[in-house]
């Protein structure tokens, strides 16, 4: 909350001091339920390592790479880096050489997207709290600033599982978000400038998410994967509920979740 | 709500991972038309209950306000729409149509009518109804047998947790006697921190609350 300095705290303190008292409770308590949660989860995220790899483990590197300038060119020096195979290139009279194997095979390229896909989105709101903290999002509601922090910590959660996955499966870590929407998705969050640019911002990227879950879990064979998949769509389709809340809209707007704007294996830019 | 939700969790010999057990082992297609007519009940539970919601003065009376009105016949609406599809698949197995409620649900439903007074004691009832379709749903993913049916439950449980979001936050705004702030456009500045949270409590859906596969199957 201190990133937001003192003009949210003192509007917490001089609203609804009694209201505000009873949900933070209630909002404890449902802290703890997740961390009471996770275990069964991290059970979920052993299984499917298993299943795909030698275990071995791997330092995270995380970049914050919608934090400023600097980390955006770092990111698509990154990501225009990764999308080619390192090595000596080949003479044109000699016979190609046969493609490099794929850094993530199987199951393990969606994996990979969705870890790059949750690192994108905690970057994002980290940038938020960062633009916030700087005054760019104007005044900055309480209720938002929660929400910014709640749902980013949740995203790292998803993060840190996946990542797991891929550590365990004997692959490398995947630091930041080597994906094709990544560029254009930094573009956007640049132009973002008020709390309701935010909100539409983070609602189609919690969109983008649920979508790719919900094809995830019918493009995966392995089913603890299936079913980390599954535990986290949900989560992503909430965080956009309340996005469309903020914006104005109660109703949820579509009846089912589609995958129209899902990203697929083909949106990494690691090979 | 949350004390409920806590003792399931405990009482449940992690159901998650016995989700994934199901899912390796797998399911015949007879179970796909059992999770499928369950999953129909649990919409026709739904559909039942919101329409009841509405006979109250202050979910669709002149008493409510236009949101909760709003909130509860598009809601109804999606639940209808989904049983609708859950039928249809049922129906390409070859299984019978559901069109009952889930019946150890409507057993709930049945005793907690009597006690509404209130727009948070329905938004209560609507809770645990969204919350334990959704985890079916969730769950379900791991069960089922094709990549078809996978999707279908996915697609559903989004949209039944998308409500359940917005029924805690509505709760929670209730709870703390400001139902003004229910409003459109809401009033985003006056919402108590809080408010930002309440509607997404878990990082990871659970499944501890699933109903079985057979629950609403077809006789």
């Amino acid at each position: 909350m201190s990133v937001f300095g003192n003009r949210v705290q003192r509007a917490q303190r001089a609203e609804m001091a009694i209201g505000e008292r009873e949900l933070s409770q209630l909002t404890r308590e449902l802290d703890e339920l997740h961390e009471s949660t996770f275990p069964q989860v991290s059970k979920t995220i052993d299984e499917l390592a298993a299943n795909l790899g030698t275990v071995v483990r791997q330092p995270s590197t995380r970049r914050s790479f919608f934090l400023g300038a600097a980390g955006a060119v770092a990111l698509g020096a990154a990501a225009a880096c990764s999308s080619r195979p390192s090595g000596p290139r080949a003479s044109s009279s000699a016979a190609p050489p046969p493609a490099p194997p794929e850094t993530y095979p199987g199951d393990l390229k969606l994996v990979a997207v969705a870890t790059a896909l949750e690192n994108l989105a905690v970057s994002a709101y980290e940038g938020a709290l960062k633009k916030a903290g700087a005054g760019e999002l104007g005044a900055v509601p309480p209720a938002v600033a929660t929400f910014v922090q709640t749902a980013m910590k949740q995203h790292a959660d998803h993060a840190q599982a996946w990542s797991a996955v891929l550590s365990r499966a004997g692959k490398p870590a995947i630091s930041d978000a080597p994906l094709s929407i990544t560029q254009d998705q930094m573009a956007k969050f640049a132009a973002v400038k008020s709390i309701p640019d935010l909100a539409r911002f983070a609602l189609n990227l919690e969109n983008v998410a649920a979508q790719t879950y919900t094809f995830a879990v019918a493009n995966v064979s392995d089913p603890s994967a299936i079913m980390t998949a599954a535990t986290i769509q949900p989560v992503e389709t909430m965080h956009a509920a309340i996005l469309n809340f903020i914006l104005g809209d109660y109703e949820v707007p579509d009846t089912l979740i589609g995958t129209g704007n899902a990203l697929k294996p083909d949106n990494l830019t690691v090979r | 709500m949350q004390n409920i939700f806590r003792r399931l969790l405990q009482r449940s010999d992690d159901l998650h991972s016995d989700a994934v057990r199901g899912a390796r082992a797998g399911l015949a297609a007879g179970d796909d038309v059992a999770a499928l007519q369950t999953a129909a009940g649990l919409e026709n539970l739904a559909v039942q209950t919101y329409q009841m919601a509405l006979t109250f003065p202050f979910i669709g009376g002149p008493q409510a306000k236009p949101e909760v009105k709003m909130f509860t016949e598009r809601t109804m609406a999606q639940h209808s729409e989904h049983a609708t599809a859950f039928n249809a698949a049922a129906q390409r197995l070859g299984g019978k149509p559901q069109t009952g409620p889930d019946p150890k649900y409507a057993e709930v439903v049945k005793q907690a009518v009597p006690n509404i007074k209130s727009p948070v004691d329905a938004v209560g009832l609507a809770i645990t109804l969204e919350d334990v379709a959704a985890q079916t749903y969730v769950k379900d993913v791991g069960l089922v047998s094709t990549a078809e049916l996978r999707q279908l439950f996915a697609s559903v449980a989004g949209v039944a947790s998308q409500h359940k979001a917005i029924l805690l936050l509505a709760q929670a705004l209730l709870k703390a006697n400001q139902p003004q702030l229910i409003a459109r456009p809401p009033e985003i500045a006056q919402l108590p921190a809080a408010a930002g949270s309440v509607g997404f409590p878990d990082a990871f859906y659970p499944t501890a609350m699933a109903a079985p596969v057979e629950e609403g199957a077809v006789k």
